[in-house]
């Protein structure tokens, strides 16, 4: 019998999976807080794009714990920890011939972050 | 029927077919899938799921205060209240243009999309040239696109690289006062929900 049979596609379709985890993880950055995306450089699966690493934004909301994809992906468990919206300037990105008033938000794990 | 269609017959299939063929069919000797319940879940997608569902999400939240209230705050809860949910919108954001901001939606990484809400996403969406510019020049994007916005709009870029996935609730168009929610749904387009179009009552 295999696993993935008609019947239960729409409840598969219709439920997914979540990847967030009910797990009583402490944030290691809150709300407002500045923070410098580490300037690693992995061969393995990792959700850090390239063209943050290195730069500082400020977490703008925290969305709660979720398994880490950079070990998950690997089968090295699931690392619960928190995932927040964290914005950039463009400046900050691209340099100072971007405009002012343009932002890129990005989610980033407490693993991708330092305190600046 | 004429047969005057442009595609060329028993052409070879092409590297990915033969890959996504040589797939399904070690999956289904293995034993993992039946093949139909492939067929189904294509179906489903094709027929059933796609941007309609995205556009009812908007016109409600325009129609209804406290259901716009809800979908900024929770919007996973509040879009599951319409009956969308599941695979690729298992925690969903909704963010909203206004006349100050204006936000676009990508996946710098791959092709992360809010499924149960706007379908599986269109080729430009999943292409390199899309994913590597809007991140860095938005505003050239948006002119491919035919849309032009003031230099005082704030741009907010919104990279789904990780595990949330994002829908862009547009700016209802002037002139729409009157309209019932089902009308509003008819003006709601697929890219004014991933932030590339905005919306006129046309």
């Amino acid at each position: 019998m295999p696993t993935l049979t008609p019947d239960v596609v729409p409840g598969l379709i219709a439920t997914g999976a979540s990847a967030r985890l009910d797990e009583d993880v402490a944030p290691t950055f809150k709300i407002g807080d500045r923070v410098e995306m580490k300037n690693i450089n992995p061969v393995t699966h990792t959700r850090l794009p390239r063209y943050v690493r290195g730069k500082t934004g400020v977490v703008e909301r925290d969305h709660g714990v979720f398994a880490f994809p950079d070990t998950g992906a690997h089968g090295l468990g699931h690392k619960a920890q928190h995932v927040y919206s964290v914005k950039f300037s463009f400046r900050e990105l691209w340099g100072d011939d971007h405009a002012e008033n343009m932002y890129l938000y990005i989610d980033m794990f407490d693993d991708y972050m330092k305190a600046v | 029927m004429p047969h005057d269609h442009p595609h060329p017959h028993n052409r070879p299939l092409s590297d990915v077919e033969l890959r996504v063929k040589a797939l399904e069919s070690i999956l289904t000797e293995k034993e993992l899938i039946d093949p139909e319940a492939i067929d189904l879940i294509v179906e489903t997608y094709e027929t059933k799921i796609g941007p309609r569902n995205g556009a009812r999400v908007v016109a409600r939240a325009w129609s209804d205060p406290a259901y716009k209230e809800r979908l900024l705050s929770d919007a996973t809860a509040a879009i599951s209240e319409l009956g969308f949910s599941g695979v690729q919108g298992e925690d969903m954001v909704v963010v909203e243009n206004t006349d100050e901001v204006h936000n676009i939606v990508v996946c710098t990484l791959c092709s992360c999309y809010p499924w149960p809400t706007l379908g599986l996403p269109p080729v430009w969406y999943k292409a390199a040239p899309y994913r590597a510019k809007v991140v860095k020049d938005p505003r050239g994007v948006l002119e491919e696109f035919g849309v032009t916005l003031p230099e005082d709009t704030e741009i907010r870029v919104w990279d789904s690289n990780a595990e949330l996935r994002y829908l862009v609730l547009p700016k209802r168009p002037d002139g729409t006062d009157g309209m019932t929610e089902e009308q509003l749904a008819e003006l709601v387009t697929r890219d004014a929900m991933i932030g590339t179009d905005v919306l006129t009552a046309q």
